[in-house]
């Protein structure tokens, strides 16, 4: 192979649902509007004690999650994935405790510099 | 006339009245799901009332009206010693007539079951300390 | 008993003690004789017994009264053994081989005499199992489900029954169940060998034979705990540990005791979180099997008068309870206002690794005062050659000395197991013993050569009876008391003695000048760089005290200024913890994993048994801790780092088990012609002259019921007329 001059080559990759980033953009909006309004319902019918402002705030934070993500067909898998959980939750297929389950128990982090570890008395 | 029901009807009037009134009745019926007509036995001190209709049949004769105090949060606990045994059909004694009971200076105050409250039982350790720590002596 | 000494023929088993460490030439070497043990040859030096022939190849013979390091006494006749063409079985513990001798120690003949022997020991053994102490460590035990016959045969129970033997009170230490006792005379052997106190021995023969004091005696040794490890049977058990554990409940580390400066290598069992008994480990080199009594009994102080909680001195002038970041907080504010100002005393039960982390703080503030507890002289070459202030010739070699000449120490209480070699040469070797100081009972014959320096000056010049010896002599040992050093001539001292061992003619390797210490961390704090004494402290007037388990009251609250902050790091509340203004609660030795240099140079670590109580912290943590808040962090965090720095530091303290060979005599002895001080006429005293002063002299043992009974009953003792 003599020398080549290096191309630039943008791979072409099947996409799952979404062709583009707009389209992938507009399922996710979708996606999030679905669960907003699902939301004072799950709080009803789950029996949860949360308010509905903490549902929003959960929901924010499990979407700001995945905001950094470039590729689309991850961002596909990932709103098919919401759509399965939207779908067991609508339907009561799950139980209270997997809905509390989002929110998780507060834990102390473990210490890791020497001063925490003494005043902890571990390790 | 009964072959019609009508003296149903006159039972449940006069049960009403017995009771109060609609209102007493209507409350009654919310907070113990039945309003049946009986003769009134005693009061314990705890202000528990003792109920006794022997034309309801053996088990459901005897029954007991908690105190107001204790509202919807009622429980079978709450029924002292000395009725639990008039009201389970051990004796039929009331607890004023009967000769037996005994009558001790150590027996303590009824309490409910406290479960799950704040004066429920912890267990507490009873050894001695592995460790003595120093004490420091005291200026005085 | 029989695994333990199984590993030592798996090792190759130690011949008699003689044999053990011979540095000066052999003589030639007798011809070696042939024997086979159960058909396996083995060549054996003349007058090997059978049973050590045997333990060679790693046949272990069963047997009670014989003891590697005590006489033979082979009266409990377990170890017969069938030797061919002879009609008796033959005693294997007594009996010296012969060449060609077929000894046969699973035959039908060997098997009956075990068996035999086993039923009578049994005839009159209570059936004490259920309550006895030594269950599930029992010889007895053992050998009988290895060798025993499983049926009884003793149909005697139905008519006189069994004997009985009453107990016997021989001190608050050990406690005798006597009908136990199966008459190996291991004891007695033990305290008249070893011990060198003649009181224990056989009363009546045969069947009403009784071992014991015969008059109510107590044992007074400071090794008599250790017949409570020799007695095959639980007839001796040690009396605070009875009834407490088991010995499958127990877990076992080893450690190191730290109550004196031998550091004899000990075995800490534990149950649940405390310290259930000490125990002795074997080194051949500091302890053998032996520990003295303070080491083996004072563990339950490790659990009265400690400090759980860092406690700061409110404005009411009470210690209040706080937590830690309170107290380092307030103590580090002190510091800073302090500045450079700041000073350290060690105590005596003081790792190293503490040691190097609080130097290494203080000299980041800015200062140079750290001391110790006990004064070294630091005129002439003081404690910068490392050979001036260590037993450097070793513990174990002080059994082959031929001469030994004490200064103003008493070794039977200042370090028992020191003692116990110097008897053991008295015993097998020969060795002749003289003391300057206080007229002390040794445990063997020794010469009292007075007790004023005089004597000293007598024996440079060549004029006293003793220096004909002193130069004869090719293995002299002069070993000089830590307390001698300690008073205001103690470098003349130092310097008389250097020029007394260097007229020696001491045969090749062997170091005759030998400085016995009293606390574990007085070597350690020398080597790390502390000042000895603590002048420096009363010179600079430091504004914030840290005391390191110092509890001997070397600085006085009056000493110092009104206004010092004096915090204490330790781990009881002695002395020290009652003038302190902060208290900062650190670990005992059974609580960490620290670096204890013994008086030899020899570093040795103790690991973890049980964790210390309550909130308190292994020590060199707190001084990183504290270092951090007050801004000059240390650059260690964990044990493996600042054990890096031990090694930058002194590179033998983190060599454990092994003494570096320290030997700048010369130069030393040039260094102390520069001496000014001159020898003083008070008498050489030392502190520890009684048993009775032997007990109670660090603040672990202190604080122990134990040793204060064992006090009381010597004094008791003092008044009865035996």
């Amino acid at each position: 192979m003599a020398q080549q001059t290096v191309r630039q080559t943008i791979k072409q990759v099947k996409p799952i649902l979404s062709l583009d980033k707009e389209e992938a953009r507009k399922r996710v909006v979708s996606l999030y509007k679905a669960w907003f309004r699902q939301l004072p319902y799950i709080v009803k019918q789950y029996d949860m004690p949360k308010s509905v402002e903490q549902l929003r705030d959960r929901l924010r934070e499990e979407f700001n999650k995945h905001q950094d993500i470039k590729d689309v067909r991850i961002v596909d898998m990932l709103v098919i994935k919401g759509q399965m959980e939207l779908m067991e939750t609508v339907n009561m297929w799950k139980q209270k405790g997997h809905m509390m389950a989002y929110f998780k128990d507060t834990w102390e982090p473990k210490p890791k510099d020497f001063l925490s570890k003494f005043l902890s008395g571990k390790d | 006339m009964s072959y019609f029901g009508l003296d149903r009807i006159f039972k449940l009037m006069k049960t009403i009245k017995d009771y109060g009134g609609l209102r007493a009745s209507l409350y009654k019926l919310y907070r113990i799901d039945n309003l049946r007509p009986g003769r009134l036995v005693a009061t314990d001190k705890f202000g528990n009332k003792y109920y006794e209709n022997n034309a309801y049949f053996y088990g459901r004769n005897r029954w007991v009206e908690y105190a107001p105090k204790y509202g919807l949060d009622y429980d079978a606990s709450q029924v002292p010693a000395e009725w639990y045994g008039w009201l389970h059909y051990k004796t039929d004694y009331l607890p004023s007539e009967d000769p037996g009971r005994p009558k001790y200076k150590w027996m303590a105050e009824y309490t409910e079951n406290l479960t799950g409250t704040k004066l429920q039982y912890m267990p507490y350790t009873t050894t001695n300390p592995k460790i003595q720590a120093w004490v420091p002596p005291s200026k005085k | 008993m029989l695994r333990t000494a199984l590993g030592k023929a798996l090792k190759g088993a130690q011949l008699s003690p003689k044999h053990a460490r011979v540095m000066s030439q052999q003589p030639k070497k007798p011809e070696q004789i042939e024997v086979f043990i159960d058909d396996i040859p083995v060549k054996v030096d003349p007058g090997t017994t059978v049973l050590q022939a045997a333990a060679m190849v790693g046949v272990e013979i069963p047997r009670f009264c014989y003891h590697e390091r005590l006489a033979v006494a082979g009266n409990c006749r377990m170890c017969l053994v069938e030797v061919e063409k002879s009609p008796k079985p033959v005693a294997a513990c007594a009996m010296p081989v012969m060449k060609g001798w077929r000894v046969k120690t699973d035959s039908e003949m060997t098997k009956k005499a075990r068996e035999g022997i086993m039923e009578f020991l049994l005839i009159n053994h209570p059936l004490d199992c259920p309550i006895c102490d030594q269950g599930g460590e029992c010889d007895l035990q053992d050998q009988s489900m290895a060798f025993g016959s499983d049926k009884s045969r003793f149909t005697d129970i139905e008519h006189s029954g069994k004997r009985a033997v009453e107990d016997k009170d021989i001190g608050p230490l050990i406690k005798t169940i006597m009908t136990r006792c199966i008459h190996c005379t291991r004891c007695i052997r033990f305290a008249s060998e070893v011990a060198g106190v003649d009181d224990l021995g056989t009363t009546g023969r045969g069947n009403d034979m009784q071992v014991g004091t015969y008059v109510e005696k107590m044992f007074l040794s400071e090794m008599s705990g250790n017949i409570i490890d020799l007695c095959p049977v639980g007839a001796l058990t040690s009396k605070p540990y009875s009834f407490t554990a088991r010995p499958w409940e127990i877990r076992k580390i080893d450690s190191i005791d730290v109550l004196d400066a031998v550091g004899s290598n000990i075995v800490v069992s534990s149950r649940t979180g405390e310290v259930m008994r000490i125990m002795p480990r074997v080194n051949e080199e500091i302890n053998e099997e032996w520990i003295a009594d303070k080491s083996r009994f004072s563990y339950d102080g490790l659990k009265r008068q400690r400090l759980v909680t860092p406690m700061l001195r409110d404005n009411t002038g009470e210690l209040r309870p706080v937590d830690w970041e309170a107290a380092l907080l307030t103590v580090a504010k002190q510091i800073k206002n302090a500045g450079a100002n700041v000073g350290a005393i060690a105590g005596g039960l003081a790792d190293a690794e503490v040691l190097v982390a609080v130097k290494d703080l203080l000299n980041r503030l800015g200062s140079e005062a750290l001391c110790t507890e006990h004064t070294f002289p630091m005129d002439g070459s003081g404690t910068d050659l490392r050979s001036s202030y260590l037993l450097n010739n070793g513990i174990a070699h002080a059994e082959e000395a031929d001469f030994v000449l004490l200064v103003g120490t008493n070794p039977r209480f200042e370090a028992p197991l020191l003692n116990s070699r110097l008897r053991k040469g008295y015993v097998h070797n020969e060795l002749e013993v003289a003391l300057i100081g206080p007229k002390v009972d040794l445990r063997y014959q020794y010469k009292h050569l007075g007790d004023g320096t005089d004597v000293l000056q007598q024996l440079i010049g060549g004029g006293h009876e003793v220096s004909k010896k002193l130069k004869s002599a090719k293995k002299p040992l002069i070993i000089v008391g830590s307390e001698v050093l300690e008073r205001p001539d103690g470098a003349a001292i130092l310097a008389v003695i250097q020029k007394l061992s260097a007229s020696t003619k001491a045969q090749e390797g062997w170091k005759v000048l030998n400085v016995l210490h009293k606390v574990a961390s007085q070597v350690a704090a020398l080597d790390i760089g502390y000042n000895p004494g603590v002048d420096k402290i009363r010179e600079n007037n430091p504004k914030v005290l840290l005391l390191l388990g110092a509890d001997e009251g070397a600085i006085e609250k009056a000493d110092l200024c009104d206004n010092t902050f004096v915090v204490y790091l330790g781990h009881h509340g002695d002395h020290g913890a009652t003038i302190a203004d902060a208290i900062l609660p650190g670990a005992a030795y059974t609580e960490k994993q620290a670096t204890y240099v013994n008086t030899e140079g020899r570093a040795q670590q103790t690991l973890v048994a049980v964790t210390p109580p309550g909130r308190a912290r292994e020590d060199w943590k707190v001084i990183r801790a504290l270092s951090e808040i007050v801004g000059a962090k240390l650059p260690y965090d964990n044990l493996n780092e600042i054990r890096d720095r031990l090694d930058e530091v002194a590179p033998h303290l983190t060599k454990y088990g092994e003494a570096e060979n320290a030997n700048f005599f010369k130069q030393a002895q040039d260094l102390a012609k520069n001496v000014k001080t001159q020898l003083d006429c008070t008498p050489l005293d030392v502190k520890l002259k009684d048993l009775s002063d032997y007990f109670m002299t660090d603040s672990i043992s202190r604080a122990s019921p134990t040793m204060a009974k064992c006090v009381q009953a010597v004094l008791k003792q003092k008044q009865s007329k035996f």
